[in-house]
């Protein structure tokens, strides 16, 4: 793989429960460690890849901006009093959120040259 | 530091003002006589402002924001006062240093008063022509933490801080209050910008020194120094730019086409002053904000020979 992509899609819903299921068939003795080590590879870059080129919602977001930070082309910002407003004028809020941001595929190819 | 304030004694005599002025009048023209002979009259014209300047109680019972009482002249000091002076240290000796330099070109050694006489707290008092003081708008300080730092560390671990060694070789980090930027060099200097007082701009260098000691690096807080000092104003009457660029050509340059005021460089003391149509000023390059004051009310009698009619 040339890219190594971010990992942190592991720790979603989706991600830990590829992860649990993988872990099943390890125990069972369905497959090898090393190819789960593969699926996960494959699914970090398969999700940093759809979520470019696939996910075209949007969401508007308000809130306070208490600290941010910017090391090694990641964006972290902690929003206080966030509110989300959804594509369906739905309107979400909450009292302090954690925002990581950063580089997408491409990008991170186009860093690279 | 006793040095400084002892100077600044000598400085504060109320009779030895109006004679220092006039080693100025005097040492100002000189130059540009070695120049050009032809300069014409406007020349004079700015040194005459010193004159006219109220002496008179009128305008200086406007409580001015000075970095320092006027009363640090007595010769018996009060602790406290001693410790604002102690602050405020910097300033006279930074004054000593761009009075020197400033004069350099501008006259010979001989002119030069031994003391930076005219920005004294005195010339606080006549600051108010027509009741107009700049108000400053950004203050630039530089300061040595005088230990080498590991700027990774430092963008990891504090809080609004970026850091990006592609796009340039410092931590930007901003404190809210003071609101400002600091830039944090590897090397241990640091940029301190956006203040809007002297007091701030310390306080806030300060305190990035401190953030910087609580991430464990030996960081000191040394060679402060205020580089730069932007005031603004508003004459409230519009100016003649043509005229003004064309009898103080020696100052001025005024070119509408690529930016639509007057950059009037002042030679005493060296400020910048941008002048616009509208009669808004901005004056910069200053390092001690009576520099702003004095540079204000020098170009305050020249504006008003160039208002529009």
């Amino acid at each position: 793989m040339a890219t190594a992509y971010y990992e942190f899609y592991r720790g979603s819903s989706i991600g830990m429960a590829l992860t649990d299921s993988l872990d099943e068939l390890i125990t069972s003795g369905a497959i090898t460690p090393q190819l789960a080590m593969k699926v996960l590879q494959q699914f970090d870059k398969s999700l940093a890849d759809i979520m470019v080129k696939q996910v075209k919602t949007k969401t508007t977001l308000k809130g306070h901006l208490h600290t941010y930070r910017l090391c090694d082309d990641v964006w972290t910002f902690i929003v206080k009093n966030p509110t989300f407003k959804m594509e369906s004028n739905e309107i979400v809020s909450a009292p302090k959120i954690k925002i990581v941001a950063c580089k997408n595929g491409d990008a991170i190819e186009a860093g690279k040259k | 530091m006793s040095f400084a304030l002892s100077t600044r004694q000598v400085t504060f005599g109320r009779p030895a003002h109006p004679a220092q002025q006039q080693q100025y009048q005097q040492g100002q023209p000189q130059p540009f006589a070695a120049q050009s002979q032809q300069q014409p009259q406007p020349s004079s014209g700015l040194a005459l402002p010193f004159p006219s300047n109220p002496y008179l109680p009128g305008p200086t019972g406007l409580a001015l924001p000075g970095p320092a009482p006027p009363t640090t002249a007595q010769p018996a000091q009060s602790q406290q006062q001693q410790q604002q002076s102690q602050t405020q240290s910097q300033s006279p000796t930074v004054t000593g240093a761009t009075q020197a330099s400033a004069a350099g070109p501008a006259s010979p050694p001989s002119t030069i008063p031994a003391t930076p006489a005219p920005l004294t707290l005195e010339q606080q008092h006549i600051t108010a022509v027509e009741g107009i003081v700049p108000t400053l708008q950004n203050i630039v300080a530089t300061v040595n933490l005088d230990c080498r730092l590991d700027l990774k560390t430092i963008a990891l671990h504090a809080r609004n801080a970026e850091y990006n060694p592609k796009r340039f070789a410092a931590v930007i980090m901003r404190i809210r209050d003071p609101k400002t930027t600091a830039l944090i060099f590897a090397s241990g200097k640091m940029v301190v910008t956006g203040a809007k007082s002297e007091d701030d701009s310390r306080l806030a260098s300060r305190k990035y020194a401190r953030i910087v000691q609580k991430l464990g690096f030996d960081a000191k807080f040394s060679e402060f120094k205020i580089q730069n000092i932007v005031g603004s104003c508003d004459v409230k009457f519009p100016i003649r730019l043509e005229g003004l660029a064309y009898s103080h050509g020696q100052f001025s340059s005024y070119e509408p086409e690529l930016f639509p005021g007057l950059i009037y460089r002042m030679i005493k003391p060296k400020v910048v002053l941008l002048i616009f149509v509208s009669g808004k000023i901005v004056l910069t390059g200053a390092k001690v904000r009576e520099e702003i004051y004095t540079a204000f009310n020098t170009i305050y009698t020249v504006l008003v020979e160039f208002r529009k009619p």
